[in-house]
């Protein structure tokens, strides 16, 4: 019994010694709750539309009949695009586009009109920027629907004029029609797909780095790691008392955007809360590890932050949400397994979009806690390593 | 003069070789991030994404319909499935990325002239694959149905160009221009390579100048001017060379890419001197930027569009050189935009670079005092 409370006294000591630390540096106090929290507020204002409206598009209507004015007035009523600008020639709906002023152009050619009463077929052409794809791919979608929908109405009314009825007239025209729907995130909303990503990626660089900050302060420091090991009194209780404060404000702040995101910003939650903490806490965990394990393998604190910036910086091209994991090289889906966010996202998305039994995401929560196993593993046994030799030294210098 | 400013220019070139920190950042981490990041990337296209099949018809047609789907470069029909709950567990052990319901019937409507609907079922989680499915799967089927509706046409007798006429009587031809693959390398490289260069030049300017004191107008001007110039000859590495090397689309002309990339050079080399006043620690310097990376991305509309962020978001944003620098530098390289087109762009930056020079001495200046 006096034992136990000796062993949770050492993990107390080190983490008041730890708070002490922070209630010390205002910086610190600063990345561990507001700038995430005020880093999130920036990002969710930038997806704030949840999906693009008004995308600026150019037409070059040379034609300048009913059915060309027709044309521009569907495609200027979808809402993703606005036709903000007509231009006389395709040179000068090009330069809209490389100032960047319009995302596509859409070229009425001379005689359309008159090709389509005389059955010639002519050719609208929509030309869209593919170089930025996301608003250029809505785009296409959107005009290309448009003038679709415009195609269609022309061969109803040429199939009504050859005495067709409307109704099989209007059946005729899509004969093969696909019914698309997504099974999870139906309104192919932004903020569930990006913001809810980004998210936790940014806080896996915050947690890391808070993790490498604190013990290289230790190992830098002029008693070095011997004296956090002295006061915790075994590595794990060190460790532990260590890493406690920031696990608790990182998960604070974890689920405070998620609190933002499914309370005010009206994301649906649709899985299971108790398994959501779960892997959060696991999430926080393993992150912390990593950041710790790479502070004790780096040669000084700059160096520490560096590899958790190379890291964790690019992560979220690793994730496979934006470019999917199944097309990724070999290094980069070994490398995409190492990261923490990787499988925390999976989890997030298999719990909270789809709703799938728990039996399904127990391999990627297992890969998550092994991962936490694993660096904090490296962690045990470095703090091992550097506290002994630099303890003795420490002590020698105290003689 | 001449030679006393050489002196500092040779100073200042050996206090980046001499720091470990800039060292590292400025000549190592710029070069290791344009190979490091394009890594999950490089394939530029999905090809082959399992899809599962629920066939209820059993016909020759929905036979074809599933062959031209399966033709299609972007999916692969791996799994034919029984019913929906068993297509759906493998949808959700992921070994499938989309779900095709062809209806029983469905011949026998498409004969008759009915309209014969299919259904798919896609994932909203990953964009992407979303959009890879939908578009194979609307080609295939707009295939099938236009060839089946010109021959029944032809058949009652109507001639091939009327039945094409009928079919088709407007032809939207859509042409994806500057990256033509969507290529998702071509599309995010460009953007990021420039944002490199802005992190890793902050990050050396941090690690050099953050929490010391200026040694004088004269050796900071001649800073500045190494870091610049060094930074001229790392944009030619990542923007013209490994584009190159990676095989991305680049059409731009090179001297009006560094009609931008200077003043951009400029204006990020005098934000980081004011940061490295503003922010004392090297530490929090590293730290800042590293966790800006992202949020910098999607800032410069390269990504998201700028059109649909609040406009006071834009305003701010324009206060960090990326942001205009990112997408004027993509125009010029991939799109081949000329000088008029990014000269706005241009005058942002320098006076960024203006701006930021002048906050960096005030800075000093605010901090000299109260110890003097």
């Amino acid at each position: 019994m006096a034992r136990r409370a000796h062993l949770a006294a050492g993990f107390r000591r080190v983490l008041l010694a730890e708070l002490r630390q922070i209630g010390a540096r205002p910086g610190l106090m600063f990345m561990l709750a507001p700038f995430p929290l005020l880093l999130f507020v920036l990002l969710a204002a930038v997806f704030q539309l949840g999906l693009p409206r008004e995308l600026p598009i150019t037409v070059v209507d040379q034609d300048r009949s009913t059915l060309s004015r027709q044309m521009v007035r569907i495609v200027d009523a979808t809402p993703e695009v606005a036709v903000t600008r007509e231009e006389g020639t395709l040179s000068e709906g090009r330069q809209r586009l490389l100032s960047g002023e319009a995302y596509a152009v859409v070229l009425i050619p001379p005689r359309t009109e008159r090709d389509v009463l005389a059955g010639r077929r002519p050719e609208v052409v929509l030309f869209y920027n593919n170089q930025y794809m996301t608003p250029g791919s809505l785009v296409a979608r959107g005009v290309g629907g448009a003038l679709g929908t415009m195609a269609a109405g022309i061969s109803i009314e040429a199939r009504v004029a050859r005495g067709a009825d409307v109704e099989s007239a209007t059946q005729s025209v899509a004969p093969v029609p696909v019914r698309q729907s997504a099974l999870f995130n139906p309104s192919l909303e932004y903020v569930q797909f990006l913001l809810a990503a980004v998210m936790p990626t940014v806080l896996q660089i915050f947690i890391g780095a808070s993790a490498a900050l604190s013990f290289s302060r230790d190992r830098q420091g002029v008693a070095g790691l011997g004296k956090s090991l002295r006061l915790g009194g075994t590595l794990l209780k060190t460790t532990a008392g260590k890493m406690a404060p920031y696990t608790l404000a990182y998960l604070l702040v974890l689920w405070g955007a998620d609190a933002l995101l499914f309370g005010p910003m009206g994301a649906r939650f649709g899985g299971s809360l108790a398994f959501h903490v779960a892997y959060g806490v696991a999430f926080v965990l393993a992150s912390q590890m990593l950041g710790a394990a790479a502070a004790l393998i780096a040669r000084d604190t700059v160096s520490a932050l560096a590899a958790v910036g190379v890291i964790t910086g690019p992560a979220f091209g690793f994730t496979g949400i934006t470019f999917p994991r199944l097309s990724m090289n070999g290094f980069s889906d070994i490398w995409a397994d190492l990261l923490p966010v990787t499988h925390y996202l999976e989890l997030r998305t298999d719990n909270i979009l789809r709703g799938a039994p728990l039996d399904i995401s127990m391999p990627a929560f297992g890969w998550l806690l092994s991962l936490a196993l694993a660096y904090g593993g490296v962690t045990l046994l470095l703090l091992w390593l550097h506290g002994r030799p630099r303890s003795s030294v420490a002590k020698a210098v105290a003689r | 003069m001449i030679a006393a400013f050489l002196r500092e220019i040779a100073v200042a070139i050996q206090a980046i070789w001499n720091d470990k920190g800039a060292r590292s950042t400025m000549l190592g981490a710029t070069l290791f991030f344009s190979v490091f990041f394009p890594q999950p990337y490089l394939s530029e296209v999905v090809r082959d994404m399992p899809v599962a099949v629920i066939d209820q018809d059993g016909s020759t047609l929905s036979r074809e319909l599933i062959r031209r789907i399966d033709a299609a470069d972007a999916v692969a029909v791996t799994r034919y499935a029984a019913d929906m709950p068993s297509a759906r567990k493998l949808f959700l052990t992921r070994q499938i990325y989309g779900i095709i319901v062809v209806p029983p019937q469905f011949e026998r409507d498409l004969l008759a002239g009915r309209a014969a609907p299919i259904a798919a079922f896609s994932d909203g989680g990953y964009f992407l694959l979303n959009s890879v499915m939908s578009s194979a799967l609307s080609n295939a089927a707009r295939s099938l149905g236009a060839e089946v509706q010109v021959g029944r046409l032809t058949a009652s007798g109507v001639d091939m160009a009327q039945a094409m006429a009928i079919v088709e009587p407007l032809r939207v031809t859509t042409v994806p221009l500057f990256n033509p693959t969507g290529g998702y390398a071509s599309f995010v490289l460009p953007a990021v390579f420039v944002l490199i260069l802005q992190q890793t030049l902050l990050m050396g300017i941090g690690n050099l100048k953050a929490g010391r004191r200026s040694a004088g107008g004269l050796s900071t001007f001649a800073d500045a001017i190494v870091y610049v110039a060094l930074y001229s000859l790392w944009a030619g590495v990542v923007l013209v060379l490994l584009p190159w090397v990676y095989r991305l689309p680049r059409i731009g002309d090179v001297v009006v890419m560094y009609a931008v990339a200077v003043p951009f050079l400029a204006a990020v080399t005098a934000m980081g001197f004011a940061v490295a006043r503003l922010i004392p620690s090297k530490e929090g310097v590293i730290f800042f930027l590293v966790v800006l990376g992202m949020p910098l991305f999607f800032l410069s509309g390269v990504s998201w569009p700028a059109e649909a962020m609040p406009q006071f978001l834009r305003t701010v944003a324009f206060a960090i050189p990326s942001t205009t620098a990112v997408p004027a530098l993509v125009r010029v390289n991939q799109m081949g935009a000329e000088l008029r087109s990014v000269e706005t762009t241009i005058f942002v930056q320098l006076a960024l670079c203006l701006a930021y020079s002048m906050l960096a001495v005030a800075a000093e200046r605010w901090k000299k005092k109260p110890s003097t």
